[in-house]
Parts: structure tokens; sequence; C-alpha cells
């Protein structure tokens, strides 16, 4: 669902990574610590997770299939911040690695997927869990999954009404392209979240995890 | 004269990052195709490969996009639109994919990162662990897929993922303790 390089002009990218910058640094310090002993082996492990689980595909009803997201289930777990720090830079490695997504859309497809998205499946999640645990989780990923089309849907719908000679897509068409099947990937998203956060619960009362 | 490393390495990923942005800010069809032109001759060797990746990854999704963008402006205006603008959405992710493809596959991402010793730590971390994640991924999967007389629907595999996701929560957790531990003994 990201956006892919060449979709969004300087204009637009350049202020995202602006953006992003000092709330990776912020985020990092926050919640890994000052010291490199103490963050990088947990934002290793956190991001080599959210890499793996982004590589375990679903089939979809018509023969398709999908990839999970992984990420609001951080968010739940841990805090926003640290789903958005794993995601930056599962992002990086994806386009630096492996050169798959995009360099120049990285602020962008960082603050859509790793934090507006993972922050609303959060508050959500948050509002709800006390008397709808299950329900709260489902609709933390499906809500997750949503927010992060609807943003990168609207960057490329800003894009498009800065300057249509570089995206000539509508935003009608863009809305549709990108919001249904959004809808159905937000429910595997979401019972993806009930089922891992289930077992997670069941693990920790037993004292597994 | 051939740059040393890591210098190479690091001249080529600020390259080849630089000239992405510089195309993403490209709208002439022109422009674009002689930009393709040009990277295709700076960066020949392995072109049937690359070109093959971007046609699969790229492509499918600009194209995709052009035709149905096109087909709503007819239907919409009752008339084809310019088709200029269209040409060139998919040129340019397909002219920076082939430059970024042929970037990551020259550049040395480890040597590059050599000057850096925090971000090459955590590099080897992540891709490490990454690493054994996967394979403990795909032993699970495999065995969801032989304890069941049918092939696993998508309500098995999310159950399943699940289960996957908390085991390897619980051992990346793990990992981390113990690479910390390790860290620490070696004096870092």
């Amino acid at each position: 669902m990201h956006v892919p390089d060449g979709f969004l002009s300087p204009q637009l990218t350049l202020p995202a990574l602006a953006a992003a910058a000092p709330l990776w640094v912020y985020a990092a310090r926050r919640h890994f610590g000052r010291a490199a002993l103490d963050a990088l082996p947990a934002i290793g492990a956190l991001t080599a997770l959210a890499l793996v689980v982004q590589t375990l595909m679903i089939p979809l009803p018509g023969g398709t299939s999908t990839h999970l997201g992984g990420v609001v289930l951080l968010a739940l777990l841990f805090h926003p911040l640290v789903a958005f720090v794993c995601e930056s830079l599962v992002l990086v490695i994806q386009a630096v690695a492996l050169g798959v997504g995009g360099v120049t859309v990285l602020g962008v497809n960082a603050l859509a997927m790793g934090l507006l998205g993972p922050l609303a499946g959060w508050a959500v999640h948050r509002l709800l869990r006390g008397p709808l645990p299950r329900v709260a989780a489902f609709l933390a990923g499906w809500l997750g999954t949503q927010v992060s089309t609807a943003a990168v849907v609207g960057a490329l719908g800003l894009q498009h009404a800065l300057s249509p000679a570089h995206l000539p897509a509508p935003l009608p068409v863009l809305a549709v392209a990108m919001l249904g099947p959004s809808a159905l990937t937000g429910v595997a998203e979401g019972l993806y979240t009930v089922f891992a956060m289930a077992l997670l619960r069941k693990a920790a009362q037993r004292g597994l995890a | 004269m051939a740059w040393p490393e890591p210098r190479r390495s690091q001249a080529l990923l600020a390259g080849g990052a630089a000239a992405a942005f510089a195309l993403s800010a490209l709208t002439d069809p022109r422009l674009l195709a002689a930009a393709g032109a040009l990277a295709v001759a700076a960066f020949p060797g392995g072109f049937a490969r690359t070109a093959r990746r971007v046609a699969v990854a790229v492509l499918p999704v600009t194209l995709g996009l052009a035709l149905v963008s096109i087909a709503f402006a007819r239907a919409a205006e009752g008339r084809w639109p310019d088709l200029t603008p269209w040409v060139a959405l998919v040129l340019r992710p397909a002219v920076i994919a082939y430059v970024t493809l042929s970037v990551v596959r020259r550049a040395d991402l480890f040597r590059a990162l050599a000057p850096f010793p925090t971000a090459t730590r955590l590099l080897v971390l992540t891709l490490g662990q990454a690493h054994a994640l996967r394979l403990l991924a795909a032993e699970s999967l495999l065995g969801l897929r032989s304890r069941m007389p049918r092939r696993p629907g998508a309500l098995d595999v999310l159950r399943g993922a699940g289960g996957i996701t908390a085991a390897l929560l619980t051992l990346s957790l793990r990992n981390a303790r113990d690479v910390a531990d390790a860290m620490r003994s070696r004096g870092f």
C-alpha cells in the first residue's frame, strides 16, 4: 500500500523527510534508551520481527494474496513511537538493502504507515480494550490499516492538487483503487491482531512471554 | 582509477539517492526517456535481470493506475485525456527503480557503513535476527500445511500467523537480551 518512488515530487517528499527525522531521533531516544547497548538489540529485534511478519502472505478470495503489516501490533504491545521506529527501519532496509520500496518517499511512507496508522489503532484499542478486548484488537488492526491507506491517498491527492502534470490520477480514482482493497486487507490485519494478542495474553498468563 | 572502499560504495549510494530525488522532479517524458537511456548506459551489466525486476515490481502498478485513470477520464469527460503525464508517470518510477536496483547491486552496504559503527551494528543485528526469525516462520508455516488435509485458507494462515508472531516476539526479545549481554561482555 505504500507510495512507490516517482509518484511524489521533492515538493512533498523533502518536507516529509524533514518532519520524520526529528521524530525518529526523539522516538529512538525515548523508547530504546540513549545508550547504544540498550537501544540497538531491542530496535534490531523488533525491526526483524516486523520485517518477517510482513513476509507472511495471506491468501484472499479470487486467487490473490496480501501481506500482513504487523505494525499496529507493535504499537499495541509497546508504543506507537516504537512501531514508528521499527517500521521506518523496515522501509529503509527494503529500500536500501533489497531495492524494494522507495528512497525518496521514505518520509511519507514512514509517517503514513509507521506513525498515523499505528497511532489510530493504538488510540482505539486504549478506548475499547477494557470492556471489549477482542473487538478493540480487531478494530485497532482494521482502523490502523485504513488510516495508513487514507494518509497515503491524501499524500497522492495533495500531489495531484499541487501538480497534475506530476501525478495525473485524480483523487476519486486513487481513493477507489486504494481504499476498496484496503477495507479487505484491514479485515485480515484485524483478525491477525486478535489472534496474536490472544496468544500473547495466554503466553503471559503462563509466564512464557 | 577506481575509488577505494568504503568511498566507492558511499559515493554510489549517495549518487543513487541524489539521482532518485532529481528524477522524481521530472515530468517531461523525453527527459525521462533520456535519463533512462543514460541509466542503462551507466549500468549496462545485469540489464536483463534489473529490467525484469522493474517490469515485475513497478510496471503493473503504474500501468494499471494509468489505464484505470485514463478510462475514468474518458468516461467522465467524453474525450481522451492528454497522455503525456501518464507516459511520464509510467517512466519515472521505472527509471528510478532501475537506478536504485543497479546501485544496490553494485554498492557494498556494509563497507559503506564501515565508518558508522552504530549503524553497522544495527544493520547486522536486524538482518541476522530477520534471517533467524524467517527460518522459524517458514518452518511453522510448513508445519501448519503438513498438519492440514487441505490447503490452508485465509483464516488458518491468519491464526497460524498469530501464533508465529507470539513465538517470534518472545524469541526476538530473548535474542535482544542475549545480544545486549554479549555486547556488554565484550566491553561495548
